[in-house]
């Protein structure tokens, strides 16, 4: 008996990194179609900008940890409105066809664990606040508020030539 | 073998320093309005008609608030790799430079050149003027910014850039904290705004004025015939040819001066040479004395304005 209960035990230790692996591929999946909305959510401290991502997904976690990827996609290609006073401000990418001519550059850039991850931190240590998680039919709406390093961001945009910094060409 | 290595380096060193545009220098000044309204501001007689002039020295020398702004906007735009020209450090070079050509003599006892225009032109210098104006509301003990930043060509007199809107209100925070705050929020949609300027320079050349004038000593005018052709549209055809897609206005023609607006000059030359608006100048008056034997005396102001006075030097 006591060895089914060890044998148990194992098989559900294994198990672990499996469901996690299966939820950050879910992740990718739902994140690929970049479905999000972005708002102020304060002005940040010098060089970073605190937004609240909306992310949609079936599992409430998943939304989550796509709020980071989300986050930074958008104030890569989107920018984010006014809100509150807070002003709108414009996306980092200069060009609207960005993400399609450097492809291969964000294919990287976004993938698990990618280079994404140094730019963002999770405010409240990514507590939602009751009315951010909102249910729409079968799926969730999270709202998870970030501050995301736009300074730390748009120099190593710069710097691996995606972007262009003001003193480019003089 | 060693001697040409060293040469090809050399030569690929040049032309890459020579490969950059002439960059502009920024500097930050309070508008008009901010130093009238704090009380920043000096009165002269101009010829009976008494004229105010902000007096920017009292100004950063007694308000800290100006102070810690133009500090901010400074570190963040070094930040983006853009330092910018520090208003209270020109006005002090200035004032050390009078004092010091004052006092300059040769050991034969002369005294450094100066001509009414020179003096004239002694004052601080940019490109773009950033021009700032903030005011506080207050609503019973709550306090808000509204801030204003206008990016200002100094010859085209464009806005290039803009950010303004009024910051949250605040029932404890104190001044400061709100205009750091102000600065925070709209620095970034400035620079987006300057950023385009750039590429729009990079892609259709510089924008400059060109002014052509005349001296009384000149036997002629801008009318007169030369090989057929009037003066002012030999210059006029010189200018199409010599701007990027011949784009430029001629905004005032008489026979006595031209007024040439939008001029929009390429950043290089046939030699890959970086060129401002005296440079590209220069070749209308190399051209008007080597085929028409016409003299004239070139003056700048910075990137962006030219001025060629015909008859003499």
């Amino acid at each position: 008996m006591k060895n089914y209960k060890n044998l148990f035990l194992g098989f559900l230790l294994m198990l672990t990194p499996m469901l996690s692996f299966a939820q950050k591929k879910k992740a990718d999946k739902e994140t690929a179609q970049w479905r999000y909305e972005i708002e102020a959510a304060g002005v940040g401290t010098q060089g970073t900008y605190q937004i609240k991502v909306w992310s949609y997904s079936k599992d409430a976690n998943t939304a989550i940890e796509q709020a980071k990827k989300n986050a930074v996609h958008g104030i890569i290609f989107r920018g984010f409105p006014a809100k509150d006073r807070v002003p709108a401000q414009k996306p980092l990418a200069q060009s609207p066809n960005l993400e399609q001519e450097k492809e291969g550059f964000f294919k990287d850039f976004f993938a698990t664990g990618g280079k994404y991850l140094k730019f963002v931190s999770l405010s409240n240590n990514g507590n939602i606040a009751p009315e951010d998680r909102i249910k729409i039919g079968k799926e969730y709406k999270i709202g998870v508020v970030i501050s995301v390093n736009q300074a730390l961001l748009r120099k190593d945009l710069e710097d691996a030539g995606i972007i262009k910094g003001l003193s480019n060409g003089f | 073998m060693k001697n040409l290595v060293i040469v090809l380096v050399f030569l690929s060193f040049t032309l890459n320093v020579f490969s950059q545009a002439k960059k502009p220098t920024i500097m930050i000044v309070p508008s008009d309005v901010w130093c009238n309204n704090n009380g920043y501001m000096m009165e002269f007689d101009n010829q009976g008609k008494a004229v105010k002039i902000p007096d920017y020295k009292k100004a950063l020398q007694s308000n800290t608030d100006l102070l810690l702004v133009i500090s901010k906007i400074n570190e963040l735009m070094a930040e983006r790799g853009f330092p910018l020209k520090n208003l209270e450090s020109a006005i002090k070079t200035l004032e050390g430079e009078s004092a010091e050509d004052a006092m300059l003599t040769s050991k034969s006892g002369n005294g450094v050149s100066e001509s009414p225009i020179d003096k004239l032109k002694k004052t601080a210098k940019a490109d773009i003027w950033m021009q700032l104006t903030w005011s506080i509301n207050a609503t019973g003990p709550k306090k808000s910014i509204t801030f204003n930043l206008q990016g200002l060509d100094a010859y085209t007199d464009k806005q290039v850039s803009g950010a303004s809107g009024t910051g949250q209100p605040s029932f404890t925070a104190e001044l400061p904290v709100l205009l750091e705050e102000a600065v925070l929020s709209h620095i970034d949609n400035f620079n987006s705004q300057l950023q385009k300027h750039f590429d729009d320079l990079f892609a259709n050349g510089r924008e400059i004025i060109v002014r052509i004038k005349k001296f009384d000593s000149f036997d002629g005018d801008l009318e007169s015939e030369y090989e057929g052709e009037e003066l002012g549209t030999i210059i006029e055809n010189w200018i199409s040819a010599n701007t990027v897609q011949g784009r430029f206005n001629t905004t005032d023609a008489t026979e006595n001066m031209m007024l040439f607006e939008q001029v929009r000059i390429p950043l290089f030359d046939d030699k890959n040479k970086a060129v401002d608006a005296r440079g590209w100048l220069k070749g209308l008056q190399k051209t008007l004395k080597d085929k028409y034997t016409i003299d004239s005396k070139l003056m700048m102001k910075g990137l962006g304005q030219a001025q060629l006075v015909i008859g003499e030097k």
